[in-house]
């Protein structure tokens, strides 16, 4: 129970709530000697209370104009979850369906179905801390690990926009993990790519990024959406002319992430149906114990008191309309 | 102002002039009281004939009889702050006149001592037989609001003449039974009538409910009471306990207190009069 104040001066005002210990308000009337009327317990409970009443309507007034909350506060928790970063492709690819086809009234785009089981994904995972990052021609920082799940739906949503050019996997991946700088190690930290193609990555990012993978000890899971027709994953080449980088950038991304030492698990989903597959997977895998600290934001708490000021207002007035006048 | 009030002395007044009460001096009266020798009442006139005959020093034994002499009248009044509350002033004024004039068909001697927590001199009338003078105090009263205590009446003996006098002490006895005694204490040598003045609407006409603040007229404390029927009758309940106290402390010394509680009137005070001298 952090409390502050917004206008310290207006706290001035609380000396007027000292007001009705001095005088109850009720209007008097001339009694030849009050010695004579017995004591009567009732009476002196209720005229307390009454006080009382006046001394908190107008506190709770002061209180609401000099603008009570409580602040921002952090709560430890220990939950079952992780720290996930949705690194989604952005690539204008992304807009096609699983056919190859523009996406059109009866099938869905790979990123319209990436987005709606993100969706439920992130519905599903309630205690986790989860980052959105995406890349095309460049990273784009989306939303950093927080465990305000709106936002990251919100994030998520976002993702509808069209898609820019080009596909830049390793700057993508190098931001991914600069998420988990400066964050805790608990619970198991999780890249979750989601992409339908790949890029060569050159020597010197891969340098980088075995190096980052290590340090942040991040698991990575690669949710391939494949187009039909198009290279795979697993696939190997007809002609060994073809084995190179340039030609089948799936097959060596894919083997530099086996070679990355982290543990690592790639789907190749061809239809959203495989697609929430390899996410139900993720879901089951994905659930250690963590230890986080939840953000609680400031309240404002200037309404309570105005609504407690105006009951016990209501109460005076109330008592006022039993006063009796000789 | 024709209201008469009847009163009667069941004493005998040491009063030298003649009046119209049972007095201790012998002079014109009806009443036979004793015989003395004719040197003692040089009065012919009365010589009785039959006890000169008895008279063993063969003397002449004439007859006195008892003078109706005149009494002192004194108006010994409360006036402090509650003696404000609603008509007890105007009831003290109205007693005042009635008192003076009925003093005054006797031909007695009529004087007023008003005390607030202290005797002031504007207050005081001295005995004397002036209409006029008591007419202009009871104007003044009329216009004037009654403060303080009633502290003042321990000393009102003082303002009194030595030999015994009729004294109507009018007050609501507002004040604690200590006082109270001190009081009636201090006039022990004179002929007390208390009257003591409620007013029914300070107890009798209370709400049933409702919260209720009371200011007191003399200290100005307030008390604030949540009415309610049990509440009401507490209050009644007190104030009959009061008025059993004050009967008490009154006959302890001699007087028997008639409250004035239903309005003011001399009838009232004639029957309560008369009851006494009986």
């Amino acid at each position: 129970m952090n409390l502050a104040v917004n206008t310290p001066l207006a706290l001035a005002g609380l000396l007027l709530a000292l007001l009705p210990l001095f005088n109850n308000g009720i209007r008097t009337s001339p009694a030849p000697w009050t010695a004579l009327i017995p004591a009567d317990t009732l009476s002196v409970v209720i005229v307390g209370c009454l006080r009382l009443c006046a001394v908190a309507a107008i506190a709770g007034l002061v209180l609401g104009i000099a603008g009570l909350h409580r602040t921002e506060q952090s709560r430890e928790r220990i939950g079952h979850g992780a720290h996930i970063v949705l690194l989604l492709d952005r690539s204008s690819s992304m807009d096609n369906t699983f056919a190859g086809r523009t996406a059109n009234g009866s099938d869905e785009s790979k990123a319209t179905a990436a987005r709606r089981l993100l969706t439920d994904f992130v519905k599903q995972r309630q205690t986790d801390l989860i980052g959105v990052a995406e890349y095309s021609t460049s990273p784009l920082f989306v939303m950093p690990l927080t465990e305000n799940k709106n936002a990251v739906q919100a994030a998520i949503a976002a993702t509808a926009t069209p898609a820019l050019g080009f596909t830049h996997v390793s700057k993508g991946l190098g931001m991914a993990i600069s998420f988990f700088e400066q964050q805790p190690v608990t619970g198991s930290r999780i890249v979750l790519l989601v992409s339908d193609g790949a890029a060569a990555i050159d020597h010197d990012s891969e340098q980088k990024l075995r190096l980052w993978f290590k340090q942040q000890q991040v698991r990575l899971y690669w949710i391939f959406l494949r187009t039909a027709n198009s290279p795979g994953i697993f696939d190997q080449p007809e002609d060994s002319r073809d084995d190179n980088a340039g030609a089948m950038p799936e097959r060596y991304l894919h083997k530099f992430f086996l070679g990355l030492g982290s543990p690592y698990q790639a789907y190749e989903a061809e239809s959203p149906d495989a697609l929430q597959q390899a996410i139900a997977d993720i879901n089951q895998l994905e659930n250690l114990p963590m230890h986080y600290v939840e953000r609680v934001p400031k309240q404002d708490l200037s309404a309570v008191c105005y609504s407690v000021a105006a009951f016990l207002l209501l109460v005076l007035l109330g008592a006022k309309f039993c006063e009796v006048k000789r | 102002m024709t209201e008469t009030l009847f009163y009667r002395l069941p004493w005998q007044s040491s009063s030298v002039y003649p009046g119209a009460h049972p007095g201790q001096m012998i002079g014109a009266g009806q009443l036979f009281k004793r015989h003395e020798p004719l040197i003692a009442s040089p009065d012919p006139r009365r010589i009785d004939l039959r006890a000169s005959v008895l008279d063993p020093f063969s003397g002449y034994r004439v007859r006195v009889y008892q003078q109706q002499s005149s009494v002192n009248v004194y108006l010994l009044a409360d006036m402090s702050a509650s003696m404000g509350y609603a008509d007890k002033q105007q009831t003290l004024i109205r007693f005042l006149l009635t008192a003076a004039n009925s003093a005054f068909g006797y031909g007695d001697k009529f004087g007023f001592i008003g005390c607030t927590d202290r005797i002031e001199h504007r207050w005081l009338l001295p005995a004397g037989q002036h209409l006029g003078r008591v007419s202009a105090l009871a104007k003044q009263l009329e216009h004037l609001s009654f403060t303080g205590n009633a502290n003042g009446l321990q000393n009102a003996a003082a303002f009194l003449p030595a030999e015994r006098s009729l004294v109507f002490l009018l007050s609501d006895c507002h004040f604690p039974l200590p006082q109270l005694r001190a009081i009636l204490g201090s006039l022990q040598g004179h002929d007390v009538i208390p009257l003591v003045l409620w007013n029914q609407y300070e107890y009798a006409a209370l709400p049933n409910w409702g919260l209720i603040s009371f200011q007191d007229m003399e200290n100005n404390a307030t008390r604030t009471l949540f009415m309610r029927p049990a509440l009401r009758q507490k209050i009644m309940t007190a104030y009959r306990q009061r008025q059993h106290d004050l009967k008490n402390t009154f006959r302890a010394f001699g007087s028997e207190p008639l409250f004035i509680t239903e309005g003011y009137s001399t009838q009232t005070i004639n029957r309560h009069l008369q009851q006494r001298a009986a």
